[in-house]
């Protein structure tokens, strides 16, 4: 009976949180300001015989639509004497100043052009000339020679980063065979690359190509070695840097201008190397041609030398009709938000009911359901800001601290090991729940953090130097943890996908190279202090490398304690990581997806969904002192955070760009917390009094079987990826047939003293559905609910003993459900 | 009925005998807890002591004075209580005792004393809300079970002093890592301590009260752990709870005018008189307004007078000076954050200082970073934590003149409290001796001497040397009556020897603390005699580190009943040669009835001498043969040696061999094995070279050892003419083929009867190898293969070919018979 009626229950209550129609009106479109003609470059520079300049144009629209029109504009120079075009592609001349006249569809736009050394050629160059072909062809890529131990017997450094080893290998090592000064033709690099011999990655370019002569070049010219003085390459551009393109097929061709250490710049678009992050969406062809495909966004990069830029592309269907909703914007958020859904095309949810906002602020930000008393004064409060007042109430909570201190813990590995004591990690747990709990501004707190010094026990915060103890992953640590960058990569070669090279990682390995250990009084008890010496060598070359911070400066470290240094760095605002990498740390939380997602992982090819937002969340952060409850609060009270989970016809494949809001599992602790509460319960855990909640375990190796299933994290990396939120087979069979949710039900006997204090079923029923969901029953569901409790049947009344069977069914039916278990 | 109740008794008679039986000879007592853990002053209280073999405890041994046992009843074999009275003058602190029974004596365990009546916790007082109440002046006996915490409320008047000390860590039962707090009523903590520079992990708090009214004390494990174990003294007051002294040293029988720094209410101000004799640990307790604090501060009582630093001097140039040639004592204190204090001191060329820096040894914050500049302020040495925390330099003036030195925190923290002093003194030889840790834990094991009647017990000594080297020999001081001590010196370059303890048949049976007297031997070193000072062990934590070891400066012996049995080494007539060996012949005297196994270990090995841990005697045996062997290039001399014996008796019980002697003497024959190679089934000569250092007399035998399977070479016999000894190597088409390294040959010689047995020739090598496969073409004819390498050793008379002229003659061999090699 018990097992049928629970079944019968769950089909009611686990039904799918349904999607209701969505319905809005389309506008008619606003007035237009006409379409503009841009040309890229801005300016132009031709630097000796060879160079070159491609120009693109294109169109743009009122509406945002870009729409390429290199090949129909015309090109012209003021000044015939001094450059000349061929097809879209500009040759010098003579020496000079003029400027290049775009024309098209009867607008006109100058680029001013100079010219320098138009009859000198300039002297070929291995690492300007030469590397960039085994970029562009992929010759120097992991699966090919650029892998560890090369290919096939040759091997080249992953995407450039060792020219100077490259240099030998080509021409030392295996002297003769891969280079032929005697007949150039016949050197091996080249029969090889035309596919002339037999090669394993076949024919990479062809014999009359620009790749073939650029190497012929340097072989003719007896293969020399650059000179020191060579520039390099210090920045590079791709243009356009924005595109909508309307419908399939619409084309954009980029251009490729690198920047070099002698002021000159070079249209690299031909050695470039192209990607997409999105092939459905945008297309890309090596020649730097973008390809519109899907509906949806992409990031168009180029690769060159070491640096990876991108470029945004929106591709929206042709002839959309498309009108914004009329909707308030409760504060900054909430305008950007609907900026990027605007370019998107895309209409945002309807607000969500009070209900779903009682519940999923609770959830959020305390980590709790909301009493039955708490839910009707919210719910009955007739006050227009009562969502704000909410908001601020629940973030002066002592449960809002606990969340974070949660969430820090797991992000700085609280966790006890061998070098670590539980001592130490509850110790450690408490300094931190210190902080944040007086509100201490968060850059104050990672500067202490990061510059700790003295006892694991006297001053905890220096534990962060000995859950990790190894310098190269203490630093790998802090640019996760507190930049959202990845660095990892950069250890053995520069980074394949973003701009971090080895002597990025190895200068910012530097400031943790001096950290001292010794012995403190307490065998558990380690003193961490700057040790004031010892330095970090470059594995290419074993010199040593200065600390240098992470995309910044070089900063005088003489005498100092270089952990202060870079404390005082990091969490400074010259450092353009860290407020937005906590912003989004923060947002993440209360929306389920960073506006970088993962958090901890900025890079160029992983661009953030809405850069103009998360900008703002970092330069708010700033602003308000690094007090990041304020944040909280924007977040909260933003309308962005308020929508509903159903979505329209625009928005329900948006996943990235906050159209709606998105249905969340709770997290294990808050889950098993959330059992506990509406349960009536007690949970034990090790090395905590009875009763604590398990987001308050201070240990990350404390955990339990229910905590386990559902993910939570083992604070053994620094990863975002730590807490699990993915569905198991096992978490249903817990919460199913587990011990959790049947004898929580059993130990809080809550509905027993409902019935023993003589409360109708139905009242009952009411009451559990305020406790689990925070709402009421509907008509429907009530009615039907009752059929399945003995009084709706026979004349006989039921025993209490059966009416709180059925109950206890309900109860354990409904913290079963999809509705309790997730926070929508 | 009647027949059967006669059984009963008879039975129960029966009984009462076995347990009279096997109680007779049994093994020291284990103690393994006194409870309770403390008593005030001046009062009389009854201790339960629980342990194991208690059934036959005579007395408490107190190493302290001031503690009288009045009454002592054996509850059963695993209690007794004691009736114990604390005189008055009883010293405050920690008391360690052992108990004596009649056949042995425990571990160490601690009692403490206190100032205050006691107060037994009384659970539920777990809550805030729900605390014990208890008065101000009391100390609470307590204890936290796992994750508990325990409450009390007291009542004080504002302006009052409210001092809260824990005893927990230090009661030596347990890893129990407390921590102490004081509230207000309304939460708000007021002070709150967890380790403490003072008492390590134990903690204390003072406050003055803000206002009349309620105030709770909060005692917990740190990271919220206990258990059963995890007992507790709290002391609850108004007494005075000074962190450290300044100076914290002074001159010997001198009146020294002292602050009592970190109290609550401020410094003390006190005049102390030192005693006469100097002390590396004086214990002061501070009267304030008619109260002490529970437990002392630390302060050193030296033979040479004070230097007190001069603010400012943070820098080279306001260097305090010294007067005073060395020795002398610089005083003073970081007293805030970044200070760094400097001195100037005179000093004389290659006359070296010791510059030791007390800081943490005295219990301060400090942890000392030690500078020594010349003149001109150019750094010449630095230390940070040669002395534990403390730092300390060996500093050997390179000219006449003046020098400076700087005492910092190593973090360049600083406070009033971190005081320190720095000694400067010259170099002194001393010498200390304890008893060395005896494997595993509890490390208390074979720490002290009971020696039954009529018998031995032994044990190792290590001498410590410092500033010298040389042989130290050992007495004994104040040993029970009718027992005496027999010791070899502990040698230069060693640092223990064996000691052996025996009890005269007719001893009283009796228990008394001793001490031990090491004299170094060097005529040179002089008024350098040391004492035993051991250090006990209390507390492990995690990782079996040492949380609370204890230091005592007394030998416990015990004269105890006759053990049933007695061993004898049966001192060999002939030497151990170096790269030889021995079986040492042990005899054991059983007792009538006495059955059981008795197992031997060496007590002392001599440098270089290698045996098995132990070997048993067997229950139906007197003897046993102990193996022993020796390396090459030891020191040829005479040793003392000593085997220890034990046995289960309801418990181990230990006796000892004699103190005999073993001679370890230079190889009397050297030599070398040569490398020989057979085919599978084939003999070959293996020749072992051999020079006669001490010619042989009469004959000797000679065995090749270290062969493999399948492979025999007969025993052979040499006289002091032969000069090699030819092995005939057989093998088999059995024998495993490849390289056998380790060969040796053993030479066995009889001298007064005994054997002397060396090894010459070690590492020498067989080669077997497996028959070539045959080859296409000389398929027909294997067996001349096997001929020809058979064929060289075969030709009369028989002549012993070296490796090199046997594969020459095989190379010829193979040539004539038209083979290719």
């Amino acid at each position: 009976m018990s097992t049928m009626r629970r079944i019968i229950f769950a089909s009611l209550v686990l039904a799918p949180l349904c999607a209701f129609p969505f319905l809005f009106a389309e506008e008619a479109p606003k007035p237009a300001t006409g379409p503009r003609l841009e040309s890229f470059p801005a300016k132009i520079t031709l630097e000796t015989s060879r160079a070159r300049q491609s120009i693109v144009s294109r169109i743009a629209q009122p509406n945002g639509i870009t729409k390429d029109v290199t090949t129909e504009a015309q090109l012209s120079v003021a000044d015939p004497k001094i450059a000349v075009f061929e097809g879209n592609i500009l040759k010098p001349l003579a020496d000079g100043t003029t400027e290049v006249r775009v024309t098209h569809s009867g607008q006109t736009q100058a680029i001013p052009l100079t010219v320098h050394n138009a009859t000198v050629e300039r002297p070929i160059s291995f690492k300007l000339d030469v590397m960039p072909v085994f970029l562009s062809t992929g010759c120097n890529v992991g699966s090919c020679h650029g892998a560890a131990r090369g290919k096939d017997g040759f091997r080249l450094s992953l995407f450039g980063f060792d020219p100077d080893g490259d240099y030998f290998r080509i021409t030392r090592e295996l002297a003769t065979r891969r280079i032929n000064l005697a007949q150039p033709k016949e050197s091996l690099l080249l029969l090889k690359s035309i596919g002339a011999v037999p090669h394993t990655g076949g024919k990479r370019f062809a014999e009359d190509g620009p790749q073939y002569a650029t190497i012929m070049r340097w072989l003719e010219a007896g293969a020399p070695k650059d000179s020191p003085e060579v520039a390099k390459p210090t920045s590079l551009e791709i243009l356009p840097t924005q595109m909508v393109l309307e419908g399939e097929g619409a084309k954009q061709q980029m251009v490729a201008v690198a920047h070099y250490s002698d002021g000159t710049e070079r249209d690299v678009t031909s050695q470039a190397l192209f990607l997409t992050n999105n092939e459905n969406s945008a297309a890309v062809s090596p020649a730097g041609l973008v390809t519109a495909a899907k509906r949806g966004e992409a990031f168009v990069m180029a690769r060159f030398a070491t640096f990876t830029v991108g470029s945004q592309a929106i591709v929206i269907p042709k002839d959309l009709k498309y009108e914004f909703p009329n909707v308030p914007e409760n504060n900054y958020i909430d305008g950007l938000v609907n900026n990027k859904l605007k370019k998107l095309r895309i209409v945002p949810s309807e607000l969500c009911s009070d209900e779903v906002f009682l519940r999923r602020a609770y959830i959020d930000i305390v980590g709790q359901l909301p009493t039955a008393s708490e839910h009707d004064r919210f719910v009955t409060d007739t006050d227009a800001k009562k969502r704000d007042k909410l908001v601020d109430e629940l973030l002066n909570r002592k449960e809002f601290v606990e969340m974070w201190v949660m969430k820090w813990a797991e992000l700085l590995e609280i966790r006890s090991n061998n070098d670590v004591s539980y001592k130490s990690a509850l110790l450690y747990y408490q300094w931190l729940e210190d902080r944040i709990s007086r509100n201490v501004p968060f850059n104050q707190i990672v500067r202490e953090l990061i510059s700790a010094t003295g006892g694991t026990f006297k001053s905890p915060a220096t534990n962060y130097y000995q859950i990790t103890k190894e310098n190269l992953k203490l630093s790998e640590n802090t640019a996760q943890v507190f930049m959202g960058v990845r660095v990892q990569c950069a250890q053995c070669h520069n980074h394949p996908f973003d701009r971090w090279t080895q002597d990025d990682y190895y200068g910012f390995a530097a400031f943790f190279s001096q950290i001292a250990r010794k012995a403190g009084d307490d065998p558990r008890e380690v003193i961490v202090f700057n040790g004031g010496g010892g330095e970090m060598k470059h594995p290419l070359g074993d010199r040593v490398v200065a600390p240098k911070f992470l995309g910044g400066e070089t900063p005088d470290t003489k005498g100092k304690d270089r952990r202060e240094v870079l404390a005082d760095w990091i969490s400074s605002p010259e450092n353009p990581y860290f407020a937005k990498n906590l912003g989004n740390i923060v947002w993440s939380h209360f929306f389920g997806r960073g506006i970088v997602e993962p958090v901890d992982d900025v890079r160029i090819s992983n661009p953030s969904s809405n850069p103009e937002l998360i900008e703002e969340l970092g330069k708010k952060f700033q602003s308000y002192n690094y007090d990041f409850k304020r944040l909280v609060r924007d977040i909260c009270t933003s309308r962005s955070y308020q929508l509903d989970t159903h979505t329209n016809p625009t928005n329900e494949a948006d996943e990235r760009n906050f159209s709606h809001a998105t249905v969340r599992r709770m997290r294990a602790e808050v889950l098993l917390d959330c059992i506990g509460e509406v349960t009536n319960t007690k949970e034990k855990f090790r090395g905590l009094p009875l009763g604590s909640r398990a987001v308050q375990i201070a240990d990350g190796t404390t955990s339990n079987y229910f905590l386990t299933t559902f993910g939570r994290a083992t604070r053994e990396t620094v990863c975002s990826c730590e807490v699990s939120m993915q569905p198991s087979l096992s978490q249903a069979l817990h919460l199913l047939n587990g011990d959790t949710v049947q004898s929580k039900i059993t130990n809080g006997n809550l509905v027993k003293q409902m019935l023993d204090a003589k409360q109708p079923p139905e009242q009952i029923v009411k009451d559990l559905y305020t406790r689990c969901y925070s709402r009421q029953p509907n008509e429907k569901e009530l009615a039907k609910l009752l059929t399945f409790l003995p009084q709706a049947h026979g004349t006989t009344q039921p025993s209490v003993d059966e009416t709180q069977k059925a109950l206890n069914d309900l109860f354990w039916a409904m913290l079963n459900s999809q509705e309790f278990l997730f926070n929508h | 009925m009647a027949t059967n109740r006669a059984k009963r008794i008879n039975m129960a008679g029966m009984l009462f005998a076995m347990l009279i039986a096997t109680t007779v000879h049994a093994a020291s007592p284990q103690l393994n807890r006194v409870l309770p853990r403390g008593g005030q002053r001046g009062t009389e209280i009854d201790l339960v002591l629980d342990g194991v073999r208690l059934a036959d405890a005579k007395e408490i041994l107190f190493y302290e004075p001031g503690i009288s046992v009045t009454k002592l009843d054996i509850v059963n074999e695993k209690q007794v209580k004691a009736h114990v009275k604390i005189e008055p003058g009883a010293e405050l602190g920690q008391h360690t005792l052992r108990v004596r029974s009649a056949t042995g004596i425990s571990e160490l365990r601690t009692f403490w004393v206190g100032p205050f009546p006691i107060v037994a916790e009384k659970e539920p007082n777990s809550e805030f809300d729900h605390p014990q109440k208890i008065d101000l002046n009391v100390t609470v006996e307590g204890v936290v079970d796992n994750e508990d915490v325990d409450y009390f409320q007291i009542e004080a008047k504002q302006g009052q002093r409210i001092s809260a000390e824990i005893e927990a860590l230090r009661l030596g039962d347990a890893m129990f890592d407390p921590f102490v707090a004081i509230l207000d009523s309304n939460r708000f903590v007021l002070a709150s301590a967890d380790d403490t520079a003072l008492l390590k992990q134990d903690a204390f708090v003072s406050v003055v009260a803000p206002k009349d009214g309620s105030y709770i004390i909060q005692v917990r494990e740190t990271s919220f752990g206990g258990g059963g174990e995890s007992r507790y003294r709290l002391h609850v007051g108004t007494f005075p709870r000074p962190r450290g002294i300044y100076p914290s040293g002074g001159p010997a029988g001198q009146a020294v005018p002292v602050q009592f720094i970190g109290d609550v209410l401020g410094p003390i101000a006190k005049t102390l008189q030192l005693p006469a004799a100097p002390s590396e640990d004086f214990l002061v307790l501070v009267d304030h307004n008619g109260q002490t604090p529970p437990s002392a501060n630390h302060f050193r009582v030296s033979p040479f007078p004070n230097v007190m630093e001069v603010e400012p001097n943070n820098e080279a140039k306001t260097a305090t000076p010294s007067d005073l040639d060395a020795p002398f004592a610089f005083n003073g204190i970081i007293s805030e954050k970044s200070d760094i204090d400097f001195f100037k001191f005179k000093a004389k060329k290659d006359r070296a200082l010791e510059v030791n820096v007390y800081a943490r040894r005295l219990h301060s914050p400090l942890d000392s970073v030690l500078t020594i500049y010349d003149a001109k302020g150019n750094q010449i040495a630095q230390n940070d934590d040669s002395g534990g925390p403390d730092s300390y330099l060996r500093f050997n003036p390179p000219a006449d003149g003046e020098y400076l030195l700087s005492v910092r925190d190593h973090l360049n923290q600083g406070g009033p409290d971190y005081i320190y002093r720095v000694e400067l003194t010259f170099t002194k030889p001393s010498v200390t001796l304890a008893i060395p840790n005896n494997g595993g834990q509890p490390t208390q094991e074979r720490q002290t001497i009971p020696v039954p009647r009529g018998n031995r017990f032994a044990t190792l000594i290590r001498a410590t040397r410092a500033n010298m080297g040389g042989d130290v020999s050992i007495a004994a001081k104040d040993l029970p009556d009718g027992m005496k001590m027999d010791a070899a010196p502990v040698v230069n370059g060693g640092d223990v020897a064996p000691v052996v303890f025996e009890a005269n048949a007719d001893a009283p049976l009796a228990g008394k603390l001793g001490d031990l007297i090491g004299h170094p031997l060097d005529p040179n070193v002089k008024d350098s005699d040391g004492t035993f000072h051991q250090v006990v062990e209390l507390v492990y934590g995690p990782n079996n580190t040492s949380y609370h070891k204890i230091p005592i400066d007394h030998l416990t012996a015990a004269v105890t009943e006759e053990a049933p049995f007695k061993i004898d080494i049966v001192e060999p007539k002939v030497p151990l040669v170096q790269n030889g060996s021995m079986n040492l012949k042990v005899v054991a005297t059983r007792k009538e009835g006495f059955k059981g196994v008795i197992s031997l270990r060496m007590l002392f090995n001599p440098p270089g001498v290698g045996s098995a841990p132990s070997i048993d005697i067997p229950a139906d045996k007197t003897e046993a043969l102990y193996p022993l062997n020796c390396a090459d290039n030891v020191p040829a001399r005479k040793w003392k040696i000593a085997i220890l014996g034990s046995s289960d008796v309801n418990g181990p019980l230990w006796v000892s061999s004699q103190l005999a002697n073993l001679e370890i003497v230079a190889p009397m024959i050297i030599g070398k094995l040569n490398m020989a190679a057979a085919e599978q089934g084939a003999t070959t000569n293996l020749v072992c070279e051999i020079e006669q250092k001490t010619p042989i007399a009469g004959r000797a035998k000679a065995q090749l050892l270290g062969l493999p399977a399948n492979v025999t070479a007969e025993e052979k016999e040499i006289g002091p003419e032969d000069k090699k000894i030819v092995f005939d190597v057989v093998t088999t088409p059995k024998s495993p083929p490849g390289q056998h390294g380790g060969l040796l040959c053993q030479i066995t010689m009889i001298k007064d009867g005994e054997p002397i047995v060396q090894a010459v020739g070690r590492g020498g090598t067989l080669r077997v190898d497996a028959p070539l496969p045959p080859k296409p073409s000389a398929t027909t004819k294997p067996a001349q293969v096997v001929e020809a390498t058979t064929k060289p050793a075969a030709p009369p008379p028989p002549k012993t070919l070296t490796r090199l002229e046997k594969l020459r003659l095989e190379q010829e061999q193979a040539a004539k018979e038209g083979k290719t090699p």
